[in-house]
């Protein structure tokens, strides 16, 4: 949603090491005797374990936002639940803060839960016998937090999620949309760092599924939370993600920026994603930049472009003109050029 | 793989075979037996019999010879019992020192808070009607009773149902206990607690409360396990203790189905009344009990009139209570209410004086916030004031109290002179061999008296032995065989082989009868709306009425003697099969029936190619249903002439021999269990 930060900032906010999870009666020793050539059918059917997920490790920093993306039974809710330990990972570190989340006990966790990360479900998990106003509190009620105070507070997140004059209301009363969105402002009462989507929009019609995208990359500009969004959908997962990892039988099969993706795809497997992917809301300048001859003088034109423009921003005028198109920096250094043909071919590559 | 397949399928043709050629053994054994001692053979050799029925007598002498100076009574049985007789006299106290017309009042009150203005008309007129016939007193004391059981109850049943739904192992624990307690007569129970609970009417309340426990546990533990996961994962994520889990989200939303538990609690609850009635409980069932041994049929008539319309009253009221939307989303807008809400004046009083009252408990409260969650509940809060209001005014002018002995009718005179009609005319109808008379005797004659001499005479002990557990492995396997031979084999044991092979014969002819009614019928009403819509009602009326009730018209059409009690195990067994049959077929997928249709299937093809062999597991469940109910009528078949088990368990509580009476109850529960376990391993092979 936001670029991603230039300079990497000190820590991580969540840091995954080979996290495993493995269902069945003797998750650890299964663990060991798995064969990296072994492929989860296979492990099923000779030892009966299932396994959710598989050596997985990626880092989180602050402010942004990573997609998970996979198939339906891919192991990222066990993933995603793992991190706040509604699931227990077999092995491995999920790192939080600097603390290890798999090693904290109940007091921990509790705090953990109640003060950091927040979660939305994918079938929204409101509490049906609460009004909008104490679904949206119960995170502050748990705590201890004072009737008053917990109010003015879920007043104002219902606001922020635009559902101002429903807090009277109980939840089957709503929308699907408008439900989410009081699953949305329940995980922000809180106001912690971090916030785990698992699948959230996935219920929704497409049109009310595209608004929800919407209202999250607008909360999300003002907001600056640590992000870990599940979904099945690619274009969701372009859309929403600074890094994003495609997921596959439990394991990452690649992970990158949706440019990265787009561009280069390793595996048979995510290209059958990436293919249809809309290139040119993806793909920047840098993609169709195409070096200046040495020598040769810096094309002029009376436009010129930073390489991290979409394509999409571009296309109007470099289709409009014949001459090349200089690619500046910030530093106004010239990189390169783009033209017609070159953005042509980074669009039906 | 293979290879060991083979092998299993080996190894259970020749545990096939090895067991065949038990059954054959056994069988030569016995014509073996039969030759050489034939003493052996024809009566359960007394000499096995296990002896309980000393112990248990002497215990009892102990006990009552231990009661007052024994530290287990002074301690424990003794204060319990006080504090129950307490509890129940305040509640009674309360329910008669309140005028009458309040009691009634309140009741229309709730009813229309809960679902409307049907309800107060069922309440008001219900209860009006225990009045006009003189039995006020009566119901209070029986509504009284219901109460405290009913409370005592929940106060068990709900932790004990939370504690189950968090462990299974403690769930799994409990589970053979409450089967245990369903399956179990009243009678068995009653003995005991009367010999501990001594006190007047504790022993009902206790009585009560055993028999109503089970729907309370079950369905608290139901309810919980029911609350939507996604719930309990958003609680979890959010950092809330077990605690806050249980009472924020999991009780709340297990309410409903806690409520259906209260809803069968109660119902049980007034399923024994009558019983409760013959240990000193008073009220309702007193008065039934009292007639039926007077014979005055339009007394018990009233009286029993007055107990199913309690039920109904308290099964409706408690029905909506379950249903009842607390998140008031979808409350209907009632006219009522409308006009009490305009009297928001109780409501702003009440608020302010919270917010006085408040401040000296040490809380703060808000005016506002408080008025808003009173506002919620104006109705309420209006009733409650309104009643209180009167009853005060009443305290201090009228002294109404119970109700009016000058307002009565006699609906005990018609009823009487219907019955006599009746007997008059239908026992032989104009001096015909037809009539209930005739009947009652063909009946006895023809078809019971032989298939208990079968049973009892004709056919050596063993044999029946060997022919159930047959039964029982053909039904299900040899496991089965063996369980139910070690049941039948106890009843001899116990020395109740004669009783019970007699009870045994007057269920088969009584499961008869209810089976070839339920299935034709239920067909019926399945394909005829009309008939199902006049069928409906009087079925569910048959459901609430207590047997007893209509014990007293039948034993006067067809003499005591055992006919009364096959005819009340009958009606007590037919509601639920006919209803299982017809559902069964009602439940046959559409697509289905209209396929058959299409091709070309008549009607009656339909039925018996389609919808009858795809209704088969639910009707045959309904079987099963018939099968229990009828067996749980053995008691009561008992005290009305019918010999058996029930005599012998009647017999041991009248004339204090609880040895009897116990090794009668553990007959009766053996062959239950045996029956039960038959029909439901071929209900479930099928
Ligand atoms: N409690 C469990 N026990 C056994 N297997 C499970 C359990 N939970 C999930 N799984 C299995 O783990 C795999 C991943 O599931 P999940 O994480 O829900 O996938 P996704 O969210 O990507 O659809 C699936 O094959 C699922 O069957
Ligand atoms: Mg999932």
């Amino acid at each position: 949603m936001t670029p991603a930060p230039a300079s990497i900032p000190s820590a991580p906010e969540i840091s995954c090491r080979d996290v495993w999870k493995v269902f069945g009666k003797n998750p650890l020793s299964i663990i060991q005797s798995i064969r990296p050539e072994q492929t989860r059918a296979q492990i099923l059917e000779t030892t009966g374990h299932v396994v959710g997920v598989r050596g997985v490790s990626f880092d989180v920093y602050k402010g942004q936002t990573f997609v998970v993306m996979g198939l339906s039974g891919s192991g990222k809710s066990t993933l995603v639940r793992s991190v706040s330990r509604l699931a227990d990972a077999t092995s491995g570190q999920i790192i939080i803060g600097g603390q290890d989340v798999m090693k904290m006990d109940d007091r921990q966790l509790l705090e953990l839960r109640r003060h950091k990360v927040s979660m939305v479900f994918q079938n929204f998990g409101l509490f049906p016998h609460r009004r909008v106003i104490d679904n949206v509190a119960y995170g502050l009620e748990v705590q201890g937090v004072e009737k008053k105070a917990r109010y003015e507070r879920a007043e104002k997140m219902i606001e922020l999620v635009g559902l101002s004059g429903w807090a009277r209301h109980y939840p089957k009363q709503l929308s699907g949309g408008m439900q989410q969105r009081v699953g949305l402002a329940r995980a922000l009462a809180v106001d912690p760092q971090i916030l785990l989507f698992d699948e959230p929009f996935s219920a929704l019609d497409p049109l009310i599924r595209r608004e929800m995208q919407d209202e999250l990359i607008r909360l999300q500009t003002v907001m600056h939370k640590t992000i870990v969004f599940i979904t099945h959908d690619f274009v969701e997962a372009l859309r929403l993600g600074d890094r994003i990892a495609i997921m596959k039988d439990g394991e990452f099969v690649q992970v990158g920026t949706p440019e990265e993706l787009v561009l280069n795809p390793q595996t048979d497997y995510v290209s059958a994603f990436t293919k249809d992917a809309p290139r040119a809301k993806v793909l920047t300048v840098r993609a169709a930049m195409k070096p200046i001859p040495s020598g040769a003088p810096i094309p002029s034109n009376h436009h010129i472009v930073h390489p991290d423009m979409k394509l999409e921003e571009v296309m109007p005028f470099v289709a409009a003109t014949d001459t090349p198109i200089p690619v500046l920096d910030d530093a106004s250094a010239a990189l390169g050029f783009i033209d017609r043909t070159s953005v042509m071919q980074a669009l039906v590559a | 793989m293979l290879g060991s397949k083979t092998l299993s399928a080996q190894s259970s043709a020749w545990m096939r075979v090895a067991l065949w050629a038990g059954v054959v053994a056994l069988g030569v054994g016995i014509v073996f037996i039969a030759q050489t001692q034939p003493a052996l053979l024809e009566k359960f050799p007394e000499t096995w019999n296990l002896g309980l029925r000393q112990p248990i007598n002497d215990f009892q002498s102990w006990v009552i010879g231990h009661r007052s100076s024994h530290p287990v009574f002074a301690f424990f049985f003794d204060p319990l019992s006080d504090l129950i007789d307490f509890g129940l006299r305040r509640v009674e106290d309360f329910l008669l020192i309140t005028p009458w017309y309040l009691v009634v009042l309140a009741f229309g009150l709730v009813g229309y808070w809960l679902a409307g203005w049907r309800l107060t008309l069922l309440a008001v007129g219900g209860l009006l009607f225990c009045g006009l016939v003189g039995l006020w007193e009566e119901s209070m004391q029986t509504l009284a009773l219901m109460s405290v059981s009913v409370f005592i109850s929940l106060l068990i049943g709900i932790p004990l149902g939370i504690i189950a739904s968090r462990s299974a192992a403690f769930e799994a624990a409990l589970r053979p206990l409450l089967d245990g307690m369903q399956t179990m007569p009243a009678f068995v129970y009653l003995i005991p607690v009367l010999l501990f609970f001594g006190v007047a009417r504790v022993p009902s309340v206790v009585a009560t409360v055993i028999y109503a426990l089970p729907p309370a546990i079950r369905l608290t533990t139901l309810g919980i396990r029911q609350v939507i996961l996604s719930a309990i994962e958003a609680a979890r994520s959010f950092g809330s203790t077990p605690r806050q889990m249980l009472l924020k989200v999991e009780l709340p939303l297990a309410l409903p189905s806690i409520m259906t538990g209260v809803n069968q609690t109660i119902m049980m609850a007034l399923g024994i009344v009558v019983i409760a009635a013959l240990i000193g409980a008073g009220g309702l069932g007193r008065e039934v009990t009292i007639s039926l041994q007077r014979l005055k049929v339009g007394d018990a008539f009233e009286a029993g009139m007055a107990i199913v319309l309690l039920a109904i009253i308290l099964d409706r009221l408690s029905d909506a209570l379950s249903k009842y939307d607390f998140t008031g989303v979808g409350r209907r807008q009632r006219v009522l209410a409308g006009v009490l809400a305009a009297l928001q004046l109780p409501a702003k009083g009440l608020a302010w004086l919270v917010c006085r009252i408040a401040p000296l408990a040490g809380r703060r409260a808000n005016y506002e916030t408080v008025y808003e969650s009173l506002a919620q509940n104006l109705f309420l809060i209006n009733s409650v004031l309104i009643v209180a209001a009167l009853w005060l005014a009443d305290a201090l002018a009228f002294h109404s109290g119970g109700f009016p002995s000058a307002l009565n009718i006699r609906l005990d005179i018609p009823a009487d002179a219907v019955v006599r009609w009746m007997r008059d005319n239908l026992y032989e109808i104009g001096g015909s061999p037809f009539g209930t008379g005739p009947l009652s005797d063909f009946i006895t004659l023809q078809m019971m008296n032989p298939l208990r001499d079968l049973l009892v005479k004709t056919l050596p002990w063993a044999t029946v032995i060997l022919w159930v557990a047959a039964l029982a492995f053909t039904a299900s396997g040899w496991r089965l065989a063996l369980a139910a031979a070690v049941g039948f084999f106890t009843i001899g044991l116990l020395g109740m082989w004669e009783a019970g092979m007699d009870t045994l014969s007057q269920c088969i002819i009584a499961i008869f009868f209810t089976i070839i009614i339920a299935v034709p019928v239920g067909v019926l009403t399945s394909r005829n709306d009309a008939a199902q819509m006049v069928l409906r009602p009087l079925l569910d009326t048959l459901q609430t009425i207590p047997p007893f009730v209509y014990l007293v018209p039948v034993i006067m059409l067809f003499n005591i003697g055992r006919v009364p009690g096959l005819i009340a195990a009958v009606l007590y067994a037919l509601p639920p099969g006919i209803k299982l049959v017809d559902l069964g077929i009602r439940q046959v997928p559409v697509e289905t029936v209209e396929a058959a249709t299409a091709f070309g299937s008549t009607g009656w093809q339909t039925l018996f190619n389609v919808q009858l062999p795809l209704a088969l597991p639910s009707i045959l469940v309904g079987i099963n249903q018939m099968i229990m109910m009828v067996l749980s009528m053995v008691i009561i078949a008992g005290m009305v002439g019918g010999a058996g088990l029930g005599l012998e368990a009647v017999t041991g509580l009248a004339r204090s021999d609880t040895g009897r009476g116990i090794e009668a109850g553990l007959a009766i529960v053996a062959l239950a269990i045996v029956i039960d376990r038959i029909t439901q391993a071929w209900t479930t092979e099928k």
